[in-house]
């Protein structure tokens, strides 16, 4: 009786932590926005480097160099483009306000893999990922508890 | 019996009602694009009208490419894979027309060109000037060092005050260098130190041209030189290395009949090597293309003028215009 309540217990306290692992938003991080400026090399079929980064806040501005053929670079979720030739590099600007992870994607049909040419820009610290962290130290905690209840 | 006739005369109407878009009247050609390497555009020769509307429609089978055509104004469109992009082009004068590719879309991008014969009533038959450096029996594929180079980059806008009189003529045919080396015997202009007699030439050679001729030039040089050329001229292009690789790769197959090599964009940051060569030399260069290299030739896509700002803008790599 005792050991079943304590399960209860434990099993309950688990759940809300779960909970509110997923559901507390995100404290604002108190950083100044800065101004970002990147220099991207796009060639068949990649993007150097090929992982931007910026906090909310940021003005960032892409110049993009052409290493071989015509290519374009285009940032989903905030819909910003820019077309680059070899030799007439092109640079845009734009400032992050969403924080999450956006592909970066070639917008010219550059070649056969062109659909495979991404990249990813991370905006803010990646709370996802420690959200996800935190769920999977919560069901190591768990874990035993199911193993107790089937040898019990 | 009787059935047999029935069915053949209904096959025979079935293939008649196929066959009428294959011979009723002109259709609209469909042009596609390719990589040069995998055919260019196919077809690359079409027929037109002078004066009529030239319908044609355009696709890729492969990247994104471009359609442009020389010596006319019509705007360049974008031939996208998967999409067919329709055109109207309307030619004023008969004559032969070269469609290109606007679009880097590989090493040989250069290569993708077509032609576009345009009948019609022809109104003068005053045969065409040969180009100036035919005229000026100048040879293109000579090598042309300059002699004397200047200390410091001439600067157009300290040129001293010197009434000196230098016609259209004179500056197609005479280098920067030739001309310093002219005014060091002159008279009036031997006292003047060396960085003002290059200053001269500097200011000589920016009255030969103008603020909007060197934007279009700049625009021209960017997008159709700078892959091979460089940015600033520095013969340091992306495609620069590629292209003598690719060229070299084809020299040795053809070992024994051509001795030649291919030889890399020259460095224009050098000023011995862009103050020796003369307008008209540089000209005849785009305009004929050639000299053992990738280079294209230009005449047919752009006109004496558009190529006459390119070469004004090339000496802004070595003489500071106002």
């Amino acid at each position: 009786m005792n050991l079943r309540r304590k399960k209860l217990w434990m099993t309950v306290t688990l759940a809300v932590l779960a909970a509110a692992v997923i559901l507390i938003p995100a404290p604002a991080l108190a950083a100044n926005p800065i101004e970002r400026f990147v220099m991207v090399e796009a060639s068949q079929y990649a993007f150097t480097p090929a992982t931007l980064h910026a906090n909310p806040g940021d003005t960032v501005t892409i110049e993009l160099h052409s290493a071989d053929v015509a290519h374009g670079i285009y940032v989903e979720g905030y819909g910003v483009s820019a077309e680059a030739q070899p030799g007439q590099p092109v640079a845009f600007t734009f400032v992050v306000t969403e924080s999450g992870v956006f592909r970066l994607r070639c917008s010219i049909t550059c070649g056969a893999l062109h659909p495979f040419m991404l990249g990813r820009l991370t905006v803010g610290p990646n709370w996802t990922l420690a959200r996800a962290a935190a769920l999977a130290g919560l069901a190591v905690l768990a874990a035993p508890l199911a193993v107790r209840r089937e040898t019990a | 019996m009787k059935q047999e006739t029935l069915a053949r005369l209904v096959v025979l109407a079935l293939a008649g009602v196929a066959s009428i878009p294959l011979i009723s009247g002109p259709h609209t050609p469909l042009l596609h694009a390719r990589l040069a390497e995998e055919g260019g555009w196919t077809p690359d020769v079409l027929h037109a009208e002078a004066g009529e509307p030239f319908a044609l429609r355009l696709t890729s089978d492969d990247v994104l490419h471009g359609f442009g055509v020389g010596h006319t104004d019509i705007e360049p469109v974008l031939v996208a894979p998967g999409t067919v992009t329709d055109v109207t082009l309307t030619f004023d004068q008969p004559g032969t027309y070269t469609y290109y590719c606007t679009v880097w879309c590989g090493l040989n991008h250069w290569r993708m060109r077509g032609i576009i014969v345009v009948e019609g009533e022809t109104p003068s038959t005053a045969p065409p000037e040969p180009p100036l450096y035919v005229q000026l029996a100048i040879d293109i594929d000579a090598p042309h060092p300059a002699d004397v180079t200047p200390a410091v980059r001439p600067d157009a806008a300290n040129a001293p005050d010197a009434a000196v009189e230098f016609s259209f003529e004179q500056y197609a045919a005479t280098s920067p260098a030739q001309l310093f080396a002219e005014f060091s015997r002159q008279p009036g202009l031997k006292d003047l130190t060396d960085a003002q007699r290059w200053n001269l030439v500097a200011a000589l050679w920016a009255g030969q041209t103008s603020p909007a001729a060197l934007v279009e030039g700049e625009a021209i040089f960017r997008q159709e030189c700078a892959a091979c050329h460089g940015q600033l001229g520095g013969g340091d292009g992306l495609y620069a290395e590629a292209l003598a690789e690719a060229g070299e790769a084809a020299m040795d197959e053809l070992a024994g009949t051509h001795d030649m090599m291919i030889q890399a964009p020259p460095d224009w940051q050098d000023p011995a090597v862009l103050l020796g060569a003369s307008p008209a030399l540089l000209h005849g260069k785009m305009l004929r293309g050639g000299m053992g290299t990738g280079m294209p030739m230009w005449g047919a896509l752009y006109t004496d003028a558009q190529l006459w700002n390119v070469v004004a803008y090339l000496y802004t790599f070595q003489l500071n215009s106002p």
